[in-house]
């Protein structure tokens, strides 16, 4: 029930972990620069920047999703709003206060974490009641609120239980419960079905979808799940080596990718990518050239790319596995060898291999009628001009949006 | 049970067989000597040295002799004092050791690391390197004479416990960090998140400091006998039973010495079996995993 809004908050971790000889590891860093590291995170003099320049408001009673690859800084972000995180730069406000030095306990937040973090001693009663008894609710108001958020989760008959006689999903819901009993401002939420088996995660996605419209209050949710992200948020903050890459409705950024890592990121099998070019066709027209096959673009691509006055250049050309159709008219086919074929019943997944390229194409089986698609069929395929997306090589922007 | 047994091949009885007489043969050694103790505490002949290796007849005189003859060594006395600085030990020990641990597994500050260094290294050193020192700092602090004895053992034996952090701070670290972290959340200061959830989850450990602490000071005697000296009234019963082992008191006092042994591990398995019940299970359905 509450606005949550970060202005360019940053959150650096000294890189002097060990207290006793920092001089020393100082100098072996500044020796060793191209040690492999897992995240371009920036280092900086004061040490290494897990999240940098976060600009978020998120609305009141809205469904944000961060998301991103491990160690983006999602969960930081989170932990930062939750006050678990000292911010190093920035402010934060939750509704008009700004909370940077407020303690967790009084910032009226909640959190889910990924591992429950039910406490083990109390029984699922006693762990619910706990937020409440520590700030003195009177017992008819808690007996009330216990036995609500129990019945929304439907934990009502495992009240009595102790956390460890539940099963995963059991132990969630109970978490749950202990985050919505003080019906707090804010809801943060830390990848909670991570922790869970295929079945019940799309199980219990279905009820967060279910529990939000039940209750009012906003809600941050953090995971590495696309497909969570897409299903379950009203925004999508989509963030990579502790810098946000785009915020925007899920529509938004499986339409519009603002570059080449949130195109591959958003959506399920990835978005193929081709090297080519960015040509001027006769007609002046915008027109993608990959392989042999050259595509004009839809009058609204021609249109911000004209109004970018966009040059001709090397391009990556994105394309959706949905968006690929088989055959086409002639001078828009690029042809490849089917490598695997899966079948997923109303549709194929191809994995053709197209001159040293290897893409993905959805083929919905109805279209397809008696025709064999095995591997090492020769096929020829075509872009749906809507549906292409022009990135820079180099940066890898969407030359549509820089 | 049964069925498995008879499925055994003749050569695994043999090996059966075997490592039972030896762990029975360890047994025996191991519990002999606390056996004899038992027993010579019964021991109805005064004196050290006898023919026989069990009594040849038994009585309840030494026990009799050990709380009544309060002329010559104060057995009674000494128990107090003893059990009196070993209970006060106990709580504030524990409370340091408890305290200590907690902090260092769960707060992160400056000197922390050097700090965890410093106790490893000074924890290598025996305690008594330093006896005489605390010898005559107490005793420029008054606290070596008369009743004042007291306070000052009680001081030596749980200033330095908060060294001992180390069991219970591998402990604490097993306790998932997010449990802490959901109680700050939910509303808990850093005080109850301790008191109500840490310590409710630590119950095993907290018993064996609590036990170790009062152990500790209970059976001590070097710096009781240093710090002591000849305060007859302050003597704890680890001196005392040394005492009676003395060449002025051994004929009357030795079979009462064995008494004492005996009187002096009643207290240590009352709290033993009083604890054990508090040993529940641990952090089973807290987290996943």
């Amino acid at each position: 029930m509450a606005t949550v809004t970060l202005k360019h908050v940053q959150k650096i971790y000294p890189s002097t972990e060990n207290e006793t000889k920092p001089k020393r590891r100082r100098k072996r860093d500044a020796d060793e620069p191209a040690e492999p590291k897992k995240n371009q995170l920036k280092v900086t003099e004061e040490g290494v920047v897990a999240v940098d320049d976060f600009n978020l408001e998120i609305k009141d009673k809205e469904f944000v999703v961060l998301v991103g690859p491990s160690g983006c800084g999602k969960s930081t972000t989170l932990r930062m709003i939750a006050g678990l995180e000292d911010i190093t730069r920035g402010e934060l406000y939750i509704g008009d206060r700004l909370v940077n030095d407020v303690s967790p306990r009084d910032r009226d937040i909640a959190m889910v974490f990924q591992n429950y973090a039910l406490y083990p001693h109390m029984s699922v009663r006693q762990n619910l009641e706990y937020p409440l008894k520590l700030r003195k609710t009177p017992k008819e108001e808690m007996d009330r609120r216990v036995e609500e958020a129990a019945e929304i989760l439907g934990i009502t008959q495992y009240l009595n239980r102790k956390p460890r006689n539940l099963s995963g999903g059991q132990r969630q819901r109970v978490a749950i419960g202990r985050a919505i009993v003080r019906e707090p401002q804010v809801l943060l939420m830390d990848e909670p079905l991570s922790n869970l088996d295929a079945k019940l995660r799309n199980q219990m996605r279905a009820e967060i979808i279910k529990l939000r419209s039940r209750i009012n209050t906003t809600f941050v949710y953090v995971t590495h799940d696309q497909t969570e992200a897409m299903t379950l948020g009203d925004r999508i903050v989509i963030m990579k080596d502790g810098e946000v890459q785009q915020i925007g409705t899920p529509q938004d950024v499986f339409n519009k990718p603002v570059n080449t890592f949130v195109a591959t990121f958003i959506g399920t099998p990835q978005m193929n990518m081709f090297s080519g070019k960015l040509v001027k066709n006769e007609a002046g027209k915008y027109a993608v050239r990959v392989k042999d096959a050259e595509i004009e673009l839809s009058e609204d691509k021609q249109k911000n790319l004209a109004d970018r006055n966009t040059a001709e250049q090397d391009v990556t050309v994105g394309i959706r596995p949905e968006h690929i159709t088989l055959d086409g008219a002639e001078g828009t086919v690029v042809t490849g060898t089917v490598d695997v074929s899966e079948m997923m019943g109303s549709s194929i997944h191809l994995h053709v291999a197209s001159e040293g390229t290897d893409c993905i194409i959805i083929v919905p089986t109805l279209d397809l009628g008696e025709r064999d698609l095995s591997a090492g069929t020769e096929v020829g395929f075509t872009f749906a001009p809507n549906a292409i997306h022009v990135f820079d090589t180099e940066t890898g922007n969407n030359l549509e949006y820089v | 049970m049964e069925l498995e047994k008879n499925k055994l091949s003749p050569r695994k009885r043999a090996v059966n067989f075997l490592v039972h007489l030896l762990l029975a043969v360890l047994a025996v050694i191991w519990v002999l000597p606390i056996i004899w103790i038992v027993l010579t505490s019964f021991r109805a002949e005064k004196g050290a040295y006898t023919n026989t290796f069990l009594p040849q007849a038994y009585t309840l005189d030494n026990y009799i002799k050990l709380f009544t003859d309060r002329n010559v060594l104060n057995f009674p006395k000494m128990f107090w004092n003893t059990f009196i600085i070993a209970v006060i030990c106990c709580i504030v020990s524990t409370f340091f050791v408890l305290s200590v641990a907690y902090s260092l597994s769960r707060m992160r500050f400056g000197f922390r690391k050097t700090y965890m260094n410093i106790a490893m290294i000074l924890g290598l050193f025996p305690g008594f390197m330093a006896m005489v020192a605390q010898y005559f700092i107490l005793k420029s602090m008054g606290l070596t004479e008369g009743s004042a004895v007291r306070l000052g053992l009680i001081i030596v034996y749980s200033a330095c416990t908060g060294l001992g952090f180390q069991i219970a701070k591998g402990f604490f670290d097993t306790i998932p960090k997010s449990i802490d972290e959901a109680a700050v959340i939910d509303g808990a200061t850093q005080w109850q998140v301790f008191t109500q959830i840490t310590m409710p989850l630590s119950k095993p450990i907290v018993i064996y400091t609590v036990m170790t602490s009062f152990i500790a000071p209970w059976v001590d005697f070097v710096f009781a006998k240093v710090i002591c000296r000849a305060n007859a009234d302050q003597f704890t019963v680890a001196i005392g039973l040394w005492n009676m082992l003395q060449k002025e008191y051994l004929y009357q006092w030795y079979t009462c010495f064995a008494a004492g042994a005996v009187i002096i591990s009643i207290p240590i398995a009352i709290l033993f079996i009083y604890m054990q019940r508090f040993y529940v299970e641990g952090m089973s359905g807290a987290v996943k995993g």
